[in-house]
Parts: C-alpha cells; sequence; structure tokens
C-alpha cells in the first residue's frame, strides 16, 4: 500500500457528471483525482448509453433517407451494407467522443486512476487495480459519480445472445426478423423505434397504457402513430409473467393473461439501477435509499456533508445534460465558488423516431395549477419548411395561461424536436409573452415558423 | 515401408511438408473433413422426421466444420439471404428447420469424414479446443454484455486452420507421411494454422469478423483487430482459459492472470476468477460432445 496523498477533490466515475465535477474543481486551481474503473473515461453515456444509441437513430435514420431517395437518383444500396456499417460509424463516433474527453482530463491537469473505488472512510477511499493491488487516498471532498447500469428483473433471464439489455443490444451484428421490448420508458422507445425504422417487426410490452406517460399524451400519440406505420405495435396493460430461449431459434414471452410471444430477440429495458454495491458506501457514513439511490440536497450534497452525488446515482432526471450541470453545481458548492442561479425550466429530449421534446408545464399541469390554459398547435406540415424536408409529421405544441398571454410550455414531437425546444426554454426562462412569438420574424422557411403558428393560434383563442 | 541409404531425415520430411503446405496454401484449394461422429449424428437426425430439432440446431452451433460449411453455403446466392448470414442463430432461425437439415445432410454427404487411423487422440483434441474457446468466448462476452453470437463463433472457428492442415498432410501423396509422428507434424500445424484458417475462410467468405479473429487471434496480433465485435481480443483470452481448463500446453495460473488481454479487456481478478469457475462446466460440454 502507498502512501496516503490528499487530494482536494476525489472524483469517483468519469461519466458526464464526474467529467465536469473533476474539469470544475481543476480550473479553479485544486489538485483532483478521478477514479475509472473502466479503461476509458466518459461512462456508460459515451459506451453504452447516450452516444452510441443517438448515433444508432442517426445512422439508421440516414440509411432509411438514401433508401428512399433510391427512386429520385436512380441508385442501389448493397443488400449487406446494413447493420455491420450502422456499428461500425457508431464505434468511430464513440471512439472520437472518449478520445476528446480523454484529452480534456489530461488538459486540466486532473490525474486519473484506472480501478474500482471503494470507501474505506469518509475521506479515503481504496482503489483496486487491474493487476488486484491497492492503494488509498483521501480526499477533503468526495464526488460520487458511478452512474448506472441496466436493471435485471429476478424473473429475467437475460443472456446478452437472445435476450438482450439496453447494452448489449448496441452489439448486434445482424437485425433480428423480430424483436419483442419490455418496458414503455425512454430507453424501450428509443431502440423500438430505431429497430422498426430498420425493418425490425418490432412489438413493446408494458404496464402502462401507453408509452411514456410522464410526456404530453399528444406527443405519445403522434409518436405510437409513427411507430405503427414502421411496422411496430405497442401493447400496454400487459404484465410479463416469463421470458425465455426455446433452445432453437426463438424467444417466448409469456404475459399474464396466458398468451405467448415469440421474437427472435428480447429487448429488456426496465429500467436501470445505480452502480453504488462496489463503494461500500457504509464505510463513509452514507446508506442506500430503499431504492438504491444515494439521498443528496438541493446542492447534491449527501447526509455527510463533505460527499456529494450526483448524475444517474440520484435518480431522476437522469439525463446526461443534467448530470453535467449537477457536477459543475456540486464542486462549485464543495469549494464555495459561485455556480449561477439553479436551472430553471429542464428540457427533455427523448430520442426516439420521431423525437420528442418537451419544456416546461403540460397542459394538464398548467390546468390543474392554475386553473385553465390555452393551448397552440402547429402542424409541421401546414409549415413550409416541414414540407420541403419531408419532415411533415410533426407537433408543435405551446401551453399559455388561461388568458393567453403567459407561455408555460412547449412540447415537441417531430424531427428537429431536441434541437427546436431550446427556442421555448429562451422563452420561458425570460418570460416571453405569447404575443412575441406573433409580432417577431423568424427566418423562413425554418421549422421555427411552427412557434408563431402555435402562438398565433393561442391568440385566436383569445379573441373568442 | 522400403528402407534406403537416402531416406530422409525427419527435419528433411519436415521441410518438405512445409513447401508442400505453403505450395498448396498459395495455389490450391482447402477443404475440411467432418468429424465422422457428427456426420453420424446429422445423418440420423436428418433422415428422422421426429428428430428433435433442437439436437439438430446444437450439434451446428457446436461443430467447428459443420458451423463453418453451413455459413458458407447459407450465404449463397443459392439461399438468397436478405442481409448476411453472420451468425448460427442467425442462420437457423432465416433458414428454417427444414432448410437447415437438408443443407447439413448436403454438407455431411459432400464433406470427407475424418478418419485418420493413429490420430483420433488428437483430432478429438482439436474439436475439443474450439468448442472449449467458443464457450469460454461467450461467457467473456456476457460479462462485457458485448454480442454472445459473434464472440461463440470466432471461438468455435479460431483454429479451423489446424484440422484443415492435419488433413491436407495425412491425406498428401508425399511418402512416408505416416512415418511421421504428432510431435514432427504439431508444430508444423502450429506454424501455419493461421495462414491456413485465413485462406479457408477467405475461399468460404466466412464472416469479417470471424476472418479477423482466425487472422489476429494470437497475443502478439490482436491489438491489430479493428472489428467493433471485440470477437479477436475475446477469442484471445479465450483461447488461453481453454488451453488452461483442457490442460493442453497451459500457462501457470500466475502467468495466465498477467496476460496483456486480460488488462485490455478490462478485467478484474474477480472476473477472471468468475471465468475460470466455469471451466467444470465448459470441460462437461466438451467431453459430452466428443463422446
Amino acid at each position: 500500500m502507498t502512501a496516503i496523498s490528499p487530494y482536494d477533490l476525489i472524483v469517483i466515475g468519469s461519466g458526464p457528471a464526474g467529467q465536469k465535477a473533476a474539469i470544475q474543481a481543476a480550473k479553479s486551481g485544486k489538485r483532483v483525482a478521478l477514479i475509472e474503473q473502466n479503461r476509458e473515461v466518459g461512462g456508460a453515456c459515451v459506451y453504452q448509453g447516450t452516444i452510441p444509441s443517438k448515433t444508432l437513430r442517426e445512422s439508421a435514420l440516414q440509411m432509411v433517407q438514401f433508401l428512399q431517395a433510391t427512386d429520385v437518383f436512380e441508385f442501389r444500396m448493397r443488400d449487406d451494407v446494413k447493420i455491420a456499417n450502422l456499428m461500425t460509424r457508431l464505434d468511430k463516433v464513440v471512439r472520437a467522443h472518449g478520445a476528446f474527453m480523454t484529452e480534456q482530463i489530461a488538459r486540466n491537469g486532473i490525474e486519473r486512476l484506472h480501478g474500482r473505488a471503494q470507501f474505506v472512510s469518509d475521506r479515503a477511499i481504496q482503489v483496486q487495480g487491474l493487476d488486484g493491488t491497492t492503494r488509498t487516498i483521501e480526499g477533503n471532498y468526495i464526488v460520487i459519480a458511478t452512474g448506472s447500469r441496466p436493471r435485471v428483473p429476478d424473473h429475467m433471464p437475460i443472456d446478452h445472445e437472445h435476450i438482450l439489455d439496453s447494452d448489449s443490444i448496441l452489439s448486434l451484428v445482424y437485425l433480428p426478423k423480430s424483436l419483442t421490448v419490455f418496458g414503455g420508458g425512454v430507453i424501450a422507445c428509443e431502440y423500438a423505434s430505431i429497430f422498426a425504422l430498420l425493418g425490425v417487426q418490432v412489438t413493446m410490452i408494458d404496464t402502462a397504457d401507453r408509452p411514456l406517460k410522464f410526456l404530453d399524451q399528444e406527443l405519445t400519440e403522434q409518436f405510437c402513430h409513427a411507430f405503427e406505420q414502421t411496422g411496430g405495435n405497442y401493447r400496454g396493460q400487459l404484465k410479463i409473467q416469463s421470458a425465455q430461449w426455446d433452445g432453437y431459434s426463438k424467444t417466448m414471452t409469456r404475459l399474464e393473461n396466458g398468451e405467448v410471444l415469440e421474437s427472435e430477440k428480447i429487448l429488456v429495458a426496465l429500467g436501470r439501477v445505480a452502480n453504488i454495491e462496489q463503494l461500500n458506501i457504509q464505510a463513509a457514513g452514507l446508506e442506500a435509499t430503499p431504492r438504491g439511490l444515494i439521498a443528496v440536497n438541493a446542492h447534491c450534497q449527501t447526509t455527510v456533508p463533505h460527499i456529494y452525488a450526483v448524475g444517474d446515482v440520484i435518480g431522476p432526471p437522469s439525463l446526461a445534460s443534467c448530470s453535467m450541470e449537477q457536477g459543475r453545481r456540486a464542486t462549485c458548492h464543495a469549494l464555495g465558488l459561485e455556480s449561477g442561479d439553479a436551472p430553471e425550466h429542464i428540457p427533455m429530449g427523448i430520442y426516439t423516431i420521431p423525437e420528442m421534446s418537451s419544456v416546461g408545464l403540460t397542459e394538464q399541469d398548467a390546468v390543474e395549477k392554475f386553473g385553465g390554459a390555452l393551448v397552440g398547435r402547429a402542424r409541421f406540415h401546414e409549415i413550409a419548411r416541414g414540407q420541403i424536408s419531408g419532415t411533415t409529421n410533426g407537433l408543435l405544441k405551446m401551453v399559455a395561461d388561461a388568458q393567453g398571454k403567459k407561455l408555460l410550455g412547449v412540447h415537441i414531437v417531430g424531427e428537429g424536436a431536441t434541437e427546436l425546444i431550446h427556442i421555448g426554454q429562451m422563452g420561458l426562462l425570460h418570460n416571453i409573452a405569447i404575443d412575441r412569438f406573433v409580432d417577431n420574424i423568424f427566418n423562413f422557411p425554418t421549422l421555427a415558423e411552427a412557434y408563431r403558428v402555435a402562438a398565433l393560434d393561442i391568440a385566436k383563442q383569445r379573441k373568442k | 515401408m522400403p528402407t534406403t541409404a537416402t531416406q530422409p531425415t525427419q527435419e528433411e520430411e519436415c521441410q518438405t511438408l512445409r513447401t508442400f503446405i505453403t505450395t498448396s496454401l498459395e495455389h490450391g484449394t482447402v477443404d475440411l473433413p467432418l468429424l465422422p461422429q457428427v456426420a453420424n449424428q446429422v445423418l440420423q437426425l436428418s433422415d428422422d422426421p421426429n428428430a428433435d430439432v433442437t439436437k439438430l440446431s446444437a450439434l451446428i452451433q457446436q461443430d467447428q466444420a459443420l458451423a463453418g460449411k453451413i455459413l458458407h453455403v447459407a450465404n449463397s446466392p443459392a439461399y438468397l439471404p436478405r442481409s448476411p448470414i453472420v451468425s448460427l442463430q442467425q442462420a437457423v432461425a432465416w433458414l428454417g428447420m427444414n432448410m437447415l437439415a437438408g443443407l447439413a445432410f448436403s454438407v455431411s454427404v459432400q464433406s470427407g469424414i475424418f478418419t485418420i487411423k493413429g490420430y483420433e487422440r488428437e483430432v478429438r483434441l482439436l474439436w475439443g479446443h474450439a468448442l472449449a474457446t467458443g464457450l469460454f468466448g461467450k461467457e467473456i462476452a456476457r460479462r462485457l454484455r458485448h454480442n454472445v453470437e459473434n464472440a461463440f463463433l470466432c471461438g468455435l472457428l479460431h483454429t479451423i486452420g489446424k484440422p484443415v492442415l492435419l488433413h491436407l498432410l495425412l491425406t498428401s501423396p508425399l511418402h512416408k507421411l505416416h512415418s511421421l509422428s504428432w510431435q514432427a507434424l504439431e508444430p508444423l500445424i502450429q506454424e501455419f494454422h493461421i495462414s491456413a484458417g485465413t485462406k479457408l475462410a477467405e475461399n468460404w467468405k466466412l464472416p469479417s469478423p470471424v476472418q479477423e479473429a482466425i487472422r489476429l487471434y494470437p497475443d502478439h496480433t490482436y491489438r491489430e483487430a479493428t472489428s467493433p465485435t471485440k470477437g479477436t481480443v475475446i477469442t484471445c483470452l479465450a483461447d488461453h482459459l481453454a488451453s488452461y481448463t483442457l490442460g493442453r500446453n497451459p500457462l501457470e495460473e500466475e502467468t495466465l492472470r498477467a496476460l496483456p488481454v486480460i488488462q485490455d479487456l478490462n478485467f478484474y481478478p474477480d472476473d477472471i476468477d468468475a471465468l475460470l469457475d466455469l471451466g467444470e462446466g465448459i470441460q462437461k460440454s466438451v467431453e459430452a460432445f466428443l463422446v
């Protein structure tokens, strides 16, 4: 065991949250150690989550656009370029992003320790290397940012061969003929829509009557419609009894109603669990919540004041964007640095096909909170840019107060939704009145014009 | 067997064989026979309308030669795959059982049966090692939450060049071949099996990750692999674990645990403990298959 080295800040985990926490401290001139159990930095976000799934999505969309263009441009894609090319591009993007992050950490003078971290006390952490040797380091402040992994329910025999999780599905080397997706959350919907677009017969099974129940219902209805148009099928209000491979060529899903569904593969996307088992948090005086998370206050501070927790280990919203900000703010709080106003109106982006994005109150929230709401809608097929780009399957929904004056929320489904939402976010942050969207000029033709159309829709209702 | 004063030494014979192998690989075609018991089982299953389909599927997924041939034929224009068949599970699902049985039947009939008197044990060991490597490949991939099908196939086929060479040597027209001991043949097989396997994989148009694993699986080359499937690096470790478990040219456990490939796969000591714990089960699977 080597001598104990004091650090100003120790960060465990190098995903979006941990990385930003470490960089914030390093930029403030502090001595920082970043412990990562994997060889590469970046965490699940880079290697199993956000980056790979979005890259796969973009590649699938581009491929389908190419295929749709074959009639116009009279070319034919080789049959054998499909999944292999998608995966090769995925690998390249992931490697490039990983290399960029590694360089960023090195540039900021952060000391990287490759190994598994385990608390010895509230200030000391033992790091076990790949060869089994250990060293113990100490820090004045510690940030836990160990992320999450796919949840494996007890009755699901995930073998990563026939029954996959959201990690192993990314390494498929061919497209199965059929896929049953368990779950109706973000990950389930993203992969279900991607594989349906690629021609796989996809069936989603969930207990909820509709997927993504936390979203505006009109958005999810439009998503379901698009999903069905690509051959997908959402089956809600069903409970899964068991899943198994038949030992020969297909998987069998038994439902509690007695029905048996067959498919070539199954994707289990029934949530994620925080990576805290190996940390021995009890040694630091911490305890996991009943849901297996680490409880924190508004500053991401745990019950031990000099230990912070950020990202997926503290639970929802579990968005990479929020995790990065949590990491930065946790470090600022620990080091007594100014961190700015707490973020409001955090947008949510869901990379289904089509994309969905949401910021602020839903129509239902607004009615509950203010006793009423006016809703303006703009459908992409009414927008010139939508027709030009073929992005006609979309909807922008603006939620205003009952008088139709104050913007309360924006909800978008359609390609470009995750970019387009930021106009609404800025509008909410600066309390921009609905009429400002009507009075001002947007580039023409753009999808942003939908804001003006939706605002006019509200104004029209207001006059009544 | 005639003996003359000019009879070549064993070393000269090896050199002659080396030249023969090189020439055959450069100019000739290479082929691979099935094990007799596998061919017999395929024929029996194909002929039996009540046969358990899972047995044929399992048989195909456990035999190096049959797996390679099925992939080769399944990718041919005759079967019109909508996209390349790159996995045995995919072949089974795509072709359907009737077609697969017919295919296995024709492959068995067309292939030579691998009965080389005096080398039965060695041939069985080669097959056993390949299967154990495939099974370890699966378990390594599971720990990585990575593609299990591809890892298995890469492991199963990574030394396909060895039986190819053995068949080539033992059916060659060279005189006095049978006087060569296994000890004399083995270094030649070790020396040329990657070239022979690469040639066969190219001829049969095996999936590119499998071709890469055959070509690059050894310790000194696996880092050159570029396929995102990780089949080559997984096969490198699986090959060592198979040798260790089956007791064939094994490394000491301490040396095994210090292999660079373990570090490259980011495996901690408890990961290796878990893999080694699976050894007994894998050994039993291999023995069951070869009986």
